[in-house]
């Protein structure tokens, strides 16, 4: 390796071999997204059972979402380890979607205090980490969700008649759900 | 006129480790050792001069009671590669 265009070649075969996988974001995407329109399901469906007792429908969305974050933390420290290393951009993505799960954690007791519905500050909050993470990786299907997402937050505010069931589910569907199947079944394909 | 080369950055293999741990916040031993091509015993001596010279931090660990070495590239080993690759754009005009 003595000349310069052998030491530039070396340089960005490195740097190429280093690849982004966005596998581990897309699957997470289908988990949160499955997970929260799969118990809105079961909350329409069921509501006798959910709100069976004043706690129930209470322990129901928040036990069932923070065994969802333990495993999804499980699952994303034993894929970086197995992947041997963390580039910038799966770390920016981490920073963001952490942040929003503390966020996340934080609304639910305020709302309940204030004694508001936090579904729409919760989905507001989704579109605007969806919309980074789509302008960060560019990928189109992830930032029209966000977009959609936001839009439809907008909407919910001004209808509150609405049931927040059916807007966990169309909005989540819309933001998280389809973007993640088509991130997901995108790596596929290159 | 050129300026004078990075000799530590001249190496292959430290070079090789550069070049990864640019696009990396952190990476694993195992995975350098897999892009670098190289002897784990080269690799930690490679490891070695970069780390002395302040280049990268290496942080050791265990995992299933196996050490495990994660490095990552400190600013002065960011700046260093900026000007080498500035240096070797020179050299090729």
């Amino acid at each position: 390796m003595n000349t310069s265009e052998e030491q530039i070649e070396l340089i960005s075969k490195m740097i190429n071999s280093t690849k982004e996988n966005l596998k581990p974001l897309s699957v997470n995407f289908i988990f949160w997204g499955g997970l929260i329109v799969g118990m809105s399901l079961i909350h329409y469906i069921f509501p006798q059972w959910i709100q069976a007792t004043q706690y129930s429908s209470l322990l129901f969305w928040t036990v069932i979402p923070v065994i969802g974050m333990i495993l999804t933390v499980f699952y994303n420290i034993k894929n970086r380890k197995t992947i041997g290393y963390e580039t910038h951009l799966a770390r920016v993505i981490k920073i963001i979607w952490g942040v929003f799960n503390i966020s996340w954690l934080l609304i639910v007791p305020i709302s309940l205090l204030k004694g508001v519905n936090p579904v729409p500050d919760i989905l507001f909050l989704l579109s605007t980490a969806l919309l980074i993470t789509g302008l960060i990786i560019k990928f189109r299907p992830i930032l029209i969700g966000g977009l959609l997402l936001m839009l439809f937050t907008v909407y919910i505010n001004y209808n509150s008649d609405i049931n927040f069931l059916l807007v966990n589910i169309i909005g989540v569907s819309l933001g998280m759900l389809i973007p993640g199947i088509t991130l997901y079944i995108s790596k596929f394909d290159e | 006129m050129n300026k004078s080369i990075d000799k530590l950055l001249f190496n292959p293999i430290r070079l090789k480790i550069i070049s990864t741990l640019i696009k990396t916040s952190e990476c694993d031993f195992k995975h350098l050792r897999k892009v670098t091509e190289s002897t784990q015993g080269n690799l930690s001596i490679q490891l070695k001069k970069l780390k002395e010279n302040n280049y990268i931090n290496i942080e050791k660990s265990f995992k299933n009671n196996y050490p495990q070495t994660t490095c990552s590239i400190t600013k002065k080993g960011k700046r260093k590669f900026e000007e080498f690759f500035e240096t070797i754009l020179t050299y090729k005009k």
